[in-house]
């Protein structure tokens, strides 16, 4: 029988459904009896969407960077027309 | 072409439209700097991914699409930091770093293995909701930079970019099994932060 602390290290495999079917099959069974294992796997999961959705300050440092790849690939495009 | 998402962009890509470029940018600048900051340490990591870009435009016609356009930039990515550690011995990167509120670990449970600490109830059940508070977003941008370079890294190949495990560990040259350990102590950060914030409500 798995234990919570079992369980907790191996969630990663829950999270990325690595599982074989046998420890699948006793998460689910330990799951299904333990409040505070469901919780903890609730948890991680909205963590997982929390850091998927942290919002990451757009830099203006991107736009010059693209800026400065469209030139160079304008400028490689003129010169395959020129050779 | 199997992706045609990718084509479409590729099209004008060629063609040096400046919006494509952007784009590009927008949606890929931050995989490529986890790369790099995995495999050359933040020093060098933004040299690396600004090589990385000009190798792109400048091998745009060699991108055949057998693979996404996202394993293309990620592996050239990869390449070029790998070059230029080329003299340098590569250490295996699975330092951890304590976070700034712990981790799940042995403190939290039993000699049976039973929660000693049982995970409390969460204020907010969405990420919306969760993330609405500055203070904790803000709070949990100090805990992903608190996480060595390799954790930092895996997480967000794993949780933004959606990269499948065997990719990781292709890219940055670790086992599956340091991939697995990388990911999960990370996460075990982040959920802990999220964890004493609901509950004391403050960082």
């Amino acid at each position: 029988m798995l234990t919570c602390k079992q369980l907790v290290e191996r969630s990663g495999d829950l999270l990325d459904n690595r599982m074989s079917l046998r420890t699948r099959i006793s998460m689910r069974t330990h799951l299904l009896m333990c409040i505070n294992c469901r919780r903890f796997i609730k948890h991680m999961r909205l963590s997982q969407a929390v850091v998927r959705r942290l919002p990451v300050e757009e830099s203006a440092a991107l736009d010059s960077l693209a800026a400065r790849l469209s030139e160079i690939r304008q400028g490689k495009q003129r010169g395959n027309h020129q050779s | 072409m199997n992706y045609p998402d990718d084509s479409a962009l590729l099209a004008r890509l060629l063609s040096g439209e400046q919006k494509a470029y952007r784009e590009l940018v927008a949606t890929y600048q931050g995989a490529m700097r986890a790369v790099a900051f995995a495999i050359v340490g933040s020093r060098n990591a933004d040299e690396v991914v600004q090589d990385a870009w000009l190798a792109v435009v400048n091998n745009l016609e060699g991108f055949q699409g057998r693979s996404s356009l996202k394993t293309w930039l990620l592996t050239i990515t990869a390449n070029t930091a790998k070059t230029r550690l080329k003299h340098n011995r590569r250490e295996v990167l699975i330092d951890d770093l304590p976070g700034p509120h712990g981790t799940i670990g042995d403190e939290h449970f039993a000699d049976d293995g039973h929660w000693l600490l049982a995970p409390h109830a969460w204020h907010q059940d969405t990420p919306e909701k969760l993330l609405m508070e500055v203070e904790l977003r803000e709070c949990l941008e100090k805990t992903l930079v608190s996480l060595s370079a390799s954790q930092g890294s895996v997480l967000l190949l794993r949780e933004r970019q959606g990269l499948e495990l065997e990719e990781i560990c292709n890219l940055l040259d670790i086992s599956l099994s340091n991939v697995r350990v990388l990911l999960h102590r990370a996460r075990l950060k982040v959920f802990a932060t999220l964890e004493h914030f609901e509950e004391t409500g403050k960082c």
